[in-house]
This record gives C-alpha cells, sequence and structure tokens, in this order.
C-alpha cells in the first residue's frame, strides 16, 4: 500500500496541479479581505499546496464511496458536508480499513470457541453470559 | 543431528509449554486493571455517575446512532435514532465510521472534541458530568466487533465502568475488561459541547482545530462563544485570540475584533496573519496610522501571508497622501 501510495502520489500531484491550481491558490478571506481562521491553520499546518489540492479531491471521493456504500444520495451532501478537512482525508485514504462500530461478528465456530475464551479470561465482551 | 527421538519429544513439549506461556503473559500484559496517576487519584472522586442520560437500546447494527442521541439528548439536542441512522450508518458496512460521528454531532449545533485517549481522561470528563462516547472492539483485533457505547459513570472502588451500551441501560464493566476492549480502538472517545463549553483534559491546539471545524459547517455566530471560552481557558493561545477577532468581525463587532487581533500578536508577536488583520481592521475603522504600523509588522515577517500584507500596506500608504 505504501509503495503503491508512492508511486501513485507524484503522478496524481502532478495530474492535479494543473487541474486545479486556481482553486487551490485562491486563498480563502472573510469579508474586508481579513485572512479566515481556517486559511490561517492550514497555512501554519501545511504550507504544501498539495496537501490542499488533496483535500479539494478528497471530499469528491468521500462523495463517491459514501454512494457506493449504499448511502441515500440525499443524504450524502450533507453527510460530506459535515466533515472536517482532516476527516474528508482520512475517509477518502482509508474508509475500507476504518472500524465500523457496528457489533456483529462473523459466526465461525472456530472464532466463537477463542471468543469464548478470551472473555473468560476478561479479554473481550462478547458473550453476555461470561461475565 | 541424530538426536534421540525422547529429547526431540520432550524439547518439543517444552517449547509448547513456554510458548503458551508467553501467550498468556502477553495477553495478560494487554488486560491488566489500568492505573490512575497519583494526581488523578487524588483530583478524582471516588465514584461519579451521571443519572440523567437517557438511554436508547440499540436495533440490529445501530449502536453508533444509538449512542449519538443519548450524547446529544443529554445536550438538550432533540434528535432520534432514526434521524440520526442517514446521518451516520453506512448500510455497506453495516457500521458507523468515527469521522462521521463526529460530523453528525456538528450537523446538530455541538461540538465533538476528541479527548485524550489515556483511562484518566475518561475519568476525568465522567466526573465532570459530561457523557462520553467510547469506540470498543468487544472481539480480537483479527475478527473485530467494533461498538459505540456511551460511559455514563465509574466506581473506583470496585474499579468499574458504568456504560450505556448495546441493548443494556447502566451496563457495569469492570475497569480491566473495559480497558482491554477499549485499548483495541487506541482509546478513541469523544464528548459533545454546546459552543461555550470545553472538555476539562484538551490542549489548546486540539480545542482549536475542533472549534474551527464547528465553525466551517455551523458558521461563525454559532462558533463564537466557543472562541470566547478558548481565549479564557487557553490566553497564551494567539491562535484562539485571532479566531476570535475573525468571529467578531464578521458578526459585525469590529471594535472587539480590533481587541483580539491586539491580544494575539501581544501573545505571539511572529504572528503574520494577526498583524495583517490587526491592520486591516483597524484601516476600516479609519485608524490609518495604527493601521499603518501593524500591515508593516505583518510584511516584515516572511510566510504565505507577506504578499498580502504588502499590497495592504502600499494600498493604506497611498490612500493616506
Amino acid at each position: 500500500m505504501k509503495t503503491f501510495r508512492r508511486f501513485i502520489s507524484p503522478l496524481l500531484i502532478v495530474a492535479m496541479v494543473l487541474g486545479s491550481l486556481p482553486v487551490a491558490a485562491a486563498p480563502q478571506a472573510s469579508d474586508g479581505g481579513l485572512i479566515g481562521t481556517q486559511a490561517a491553520l492550514d497555512a501554519e499546518r501545511t504550507t504544501d499546496a498539495r496537501e490542499r489540492i488533496h483535500e479539494v479531491l478528497a471530499r469528491d471521493d468521500v462523495r463517491e464511496q459514501l454512494l457506493a456504500q449504499g448511502v441515500d444520495p440525499a443524504d450524502v451532501e450533507a453527510r460530506v458536508a459535515a466533515l472536517s478537512d482532516d476527516e474528508a482525508h482520512q475517509m477518502a485514504d482509508q474508509l475500507d480499513e476504518m472500524p465500523a462500530g457496528a457489533s456483529v461478528v462473523g459466526a465461525l465456530f472456530a472464532v466463537f470457541v477463542i471468543l469464548l475464551v478470551t472473555d473468560i479470561l476478561g479479554l473481550t465482551n462478547v458473550f453476555p453470559f461470561t461475565r | 543431528m541424530t538426536r534421540p527421538p525422547s529429547h526431540g519429544i520432550r524439547s518439543a513439549r517444552l517449547a509448547g509449554v513456554l510458548l503458551l506461556g508467553l501467550v498468556l503473559v502477553l495477553l495478560e500484559g494487554c488486560a491488566t486493571t489500568p492505573r490512575l496517576s497519583e494526581s488523578a487519584v487524588q483530583a478524582l472522586p471516588s465514584r461519579a455517575l451521571i443519572e440523567d442520560v437517557p438511554f436508547h437500546a440499540q436495533r440490529d447494527y445501530q449502536c453508533g446512532p444509538a449512542s449519538l442521541a443519548m450524547a446529544l439528548n443529554h445536550q438538550g439536542v432533540e434528535a432520534s435514532v432514526d434521524e440520526l441512522i442517514p446521518q451516520v450508518f453506512l448500510p455497506g458496512r453495516e457500521g458507523s465510521v468515527q469521522p462521521e460521528m463526529l460530523a453528525a454531532v456538528r450537523r446538530h449545533g455541538r461540538i465533538p472534541f476528541v479527548i485524550d485517549n489515556r483511562f484518566e481522561a475518561l475519568l476525568t470528563e465522567l466526573a465532570d458530568g459530561q457523557p462520553v462516547v467510547v469506540l470498543q472492539n468487544l472481539a480480537l483485533p483479527a475478527w473485530p466487533l467494533w461498538h459505540y457505547a456511551v460511559a455514563i459513570g465509574y466506581d473506583r472502588d470496585a474499579n468499574e465502568l458504568i456504560l450505556h451500551s448495546g441493548e443494556e441501560a447502566e451496563r457495569i464493566e469492570s475497569f480491566r475488561r473495559f480497558d482491554a476492549t477499549w485499548a483495541r480502538s487506541d482509546r478513541w472517545a469523544f464528548v459533545a459541547l454546546p459552543p461555550g463549553d470545553l472538555p476539562v483534559g484538551i490542549d489548546a491546539d486540539d480545542a482549536i482545530a475542533a472549534t474551527a471545524d464547528f465553525e466551517r459547517v455551523q458558521g461563525v455566530e454559532a462558533a463564537l462563544p466557543g472562541w470566547e471560552a478558548l481565549t479564557q481557558r487557553f490566553p497564551g493561545a494567539a491562535m484562539a485570540h485571532f479566531a476570535l477577532g475573525n468571529a467578531r468581525h464578521a458578526t459585525g463587532d469590529r471594535r472587539g475584533a480590533i481587541h483580539a487581533f491586539r491580544r494575539a500578536v501581544a501573545v505571539d508577536d511572529e504572528l503574520a496573519a494577526g498583524w495583517l488583520n490587526l491592520g486591516l481592521a483597524l484601516r476600516q475603522q479609519g485608524e490609518s496610522d495604527a493601521a499603518r504600523a501593524a500591515l508593516r509588522h505583518a510584511a516584515a515577517l516572511p510566510g504565505p501571508w507577506q504578499s498580502r500584507a504588502r499590497d495592504a500596506l502600499a494600498e493604506a500608504g497611498e490612500s493616506d497622501r
């Protein structure tokens, strides 16, 4: 995954720099030409234009992923809009590996036995009757 | 290479016993009752229970929306589980992911603060009367069983945590078992607070980021009390004063904005954005001498705002002549 990313990043960066430079370079300003808080925070954290370009794209990416996960199209926009830049970034990069709080476990018998033992040892908390 | 067979069997058995012992030691190692620091032991009451956290039993895979509803209802937000499901649930994953849990809190006008990933940070929030949404892996890393629950109290004498979890209200889990399952999410937990309130244990940068993220979603007016609270809690955080200045300016309080920008640059005189905004705000108030002085500071500092500061300084100089 790392090496793949290392390989694909420069390509993406070049493509994106050409495509979206005006969008990314436009500084965010509140009224009266003041520097916005978010813009100042971004500038503090990343002086790197690449990072900011990535964030613009991240939200598009998340939009598509939510649709692919079966989210109602009517809900997608509001869900994406409520994410912070960092969160959009994380979702775009690693939604598949993210823990999804759900409370179901694959019901394999071997797994059942192992979890039963670890439950009794007090390491896990799968079966209510072990307490 | 030709060892007597009995010797081989014996060493294999020995290795097996050693391996088993090692595995047990390792497993035990990650599941001891969490220790609290000396200062936490003294500061924390021996027990705490937040009584008025409403309970919503989860249905199917909906522990995310149910936990959110409990945390939000406690904050006075009328959000039902049914309303929250389409806001956080991912049908394809049959669950809810952390960023969307935080995002949903923002949508309901509360600021999600992810707290420090230490056991005593959790107890500290509970002692302060804030229910804490926690992410646990109830099973093992190889077959995860991710689960959101709401911690509502603890009893240090009994070493027990009290949670609204799954289909059980006020469920009691031993510190040891809870910490073993919580540690697998890297002890991820958050509190949902109205703008103006801050968790007990949070550092300035995290609080500023959380408030800025909230402001992006809910707008400046909603975030203003949050910035006020931040500058009071962290008077040494230049960025908090700066953000307060912006929020005041955007809501029409120009005098207040100038005051906050001045505090920002008094704390950190290399905050170029602070000097620049101070200069621009002063110029709008017609105080051109003071504006030029501030803009000169901004223009002298290298960084992303330097060219804009120079432009603004040139404008300020020209309009005056």
